[in-house]
């Protein structure tokens, strides 16, 4: 049976695309399914450095789809999780060396070794975005609670409708305690401006920065929140019906229980 | 005797809740009132309070012959209103029914573009004239129509209506929050304020856009008949 490609994309940049591709992608290997992580940021690759792996990088996406080198040489194993291969990006080239057609014959080879293949977009609607969807299968839209990142996930939705691919919707980095205070967009908002169907909720995590720092996986904390939503979304993604989709809580003190309890609050 | 050629000179019928009475001017005046009182007495009681119209035909001139046959009857009869036929009607009048009962949008071919669906970021939609949406519009789209631009559902992003220069145009929505409103070749930047959770609709008066509540001040409730745009 082929595999599948999943792209992930945002439109804007900084809202967590590298940190969601890699996250999901472990945590499909995990559940025991061969995955590959490609980062199509070409020129401004940074995949290799969340998931620590940028010392053992010798050919990289470029090289695959000119020919230079086969998948399996450009693909590099990862050290902690089975079955989980990194396809680096190129830091010297800049997107235009990619072709569609390029780009689509390496996908679909790709289908044929892997059982998901995890593709890291860059921001933007230009060039490298269209390499990147142009094999897909499925579309995950990351979009973090606040406008203007909403605006450019509502425009990529529209290119994804229109490449006849069903993007599904991770909000991330939401801060309870903030929406609660009404400082922040509460993923109703989102939700009822993007309509889309919702991959997960996943709240801001400290512990993802210290992880993409040291290149360690976020989804093998068993205390990181962000790493727990990333495991549930990929538990989805691999066909689990029956993961609810939890919302990020914070934890309110003794004080305030009981407060609102009584009606005082 | 009987007269073939020369019909009675006062006819008595039932018209809606009183009598109709048509008199034939050319008989003289003690003949009418004579054949008046003939009539209404036979009524007896049905005659009470009834509205009684004076019907001369195409007669004209006999203004004097109405006077006295009405405070004749006033006089001696306990009758409800007593008026004269109507005039016909004025032209206008008959134009306006005429229009009502040709429906005239039977057979009107339209340039509505409707379409259903959300409109996002990034999109945007032409229309040759109206333009209705059955759908939200999201923030960052962009809306140009020739006429009237009709949202059932939230707007946000750019609108134009009644683009070029068409400043009867109006726009309306479930929830009106647009950033960015042109109207002909009026234009407005959307306030910050509005929640856009009431039916609104923005149109231009004097020289600048108004956003009313739809369903305090509709445009259109004051229109005679249904009309065909």
């Amino acid at each position: 049976m082929e595999g599948k490609i999943i792209v992930v994309t945002s439109g804007k940049g900084g809202v967590g695309k590298t940190t969601a591709t890699s996250s999901i992608g472990a945590a499909l290997a995990l559940e025991g399914k061969r995955v590959a992580i490609v980062d199509m940021d070409i020129g401004l690759r940074n995949l290799d450095v969340v998931m620590g792996l940028e010392n053992r990088i010798v050919f990289n996406i470029v090289d695959v789809v000119q020919g230079r080198c086969k998948i399996d040489q450009a693909a590099i194993r990862d050290r902690r999780i089975d079955n989980l291969f990194l396809i680096p990006a190129s830091q010297s080239d800049n997107k235009d060396v990619l072709t569609t057609s390029g780009v689509e014959r390496v996908c679909n080879d790709l289908r044929k070794k892997f059982d998901y293949v995890l593709m890291d977009s860059p921001a933007g609607i230009e060039k490298g975005f269209q390499n990147s969807i142009v094999g897909a299968n499925e579309a995950l839209v990351v979009c973090t609670p606040d406008v203007s990142a909403v605006r450019d996930a509502d425009r990529v939705i529209g290119l994804l409708y229109a490449r006849s691919l069903e993007p599904r919707l991770i909000v991330n980095r939401i801060e309870p305690s903030r929406v609660e205070r009404g400082e922040m967009l509460s993923h109703e908002d989102v939700m009822e401006v993007l309509s889309i169907e919702l991959a997960g909720l996943v709240p801001m995590d400290e512990k993802v920065l210290i992880s993409s720092n040291t290149g360690t996986p976020l989804v093998l904390q068993n205390e990181s929140k962000a790493g727990q939503a990333f495991r549930r979304i990929a538990k989805r993604l691999n066909g689990e019906t029956d993961v609810p989709i939890e919302i990020p809580t914070h934890k309110t003190s003794m004080w305030n229980k009981i407060s609102k309890t009584f009606g005082l609050k | 005797m009987i007269h073939f050629d020369n019909p009675a000179p006062v006819k008595l019928k039932g018209a809606g809740g009183g009598f109709w009475i048509t008199i034939d001017p050319s008989h003289p005046e003690e003949v009418l009132i004579e054949e008046i009182d003939k009539l209404i007495k036979n009524l007896k009681h049905l005659a009470v309070n009834a509205d009684v119209t004076l019907d001369l035909g195409d007669a004209k001139g006999h203004e004097d012959l109405i006077r006295t046959i009405k405070s004749h009857l006033e006089k001696n009869f306990e009758l409800g209103k007593i008026s004269t036929s109507p005039q016909k009607r004025s032209v206008p009048t008959e134009r306006i029914r005429q229009r009502d009962l040709s429906r005239g949008w039977n057979h009107h071919r339209s340039d509505v573009l409707m379409l259903r669906g959300r409109v996002r970021a990034g999109q945007k939609i032409n229309a040759r004239k109206h333009l209705v949406i059955t759908g939200d519009v999201n923030p960052g789209a962009e809306l140009v129509a020739g006429g009237d631009v009709i949202i059932l559902g939230k707007l946000s992003g750019d609108v134009h209506a009644g683009f070029p220069d068409n400043d009867d145009a109006i726009i309306f929505s479930l929830g009106f929050n647009p950033s960015h409103v042109r109207i002909g070749a009026r234009i407005a930047a959307g306030s910050d304020d509005s929640q856009g959770t009431a039916p609104e609709y923005a149109a231009v008066e004097g020289a600048q856009i108004v956003v009313r509540d739809y369903m305090k001040e509709g445009p259109f409730r004051r229109l005679p008949w249904p009309e065909a745009i």
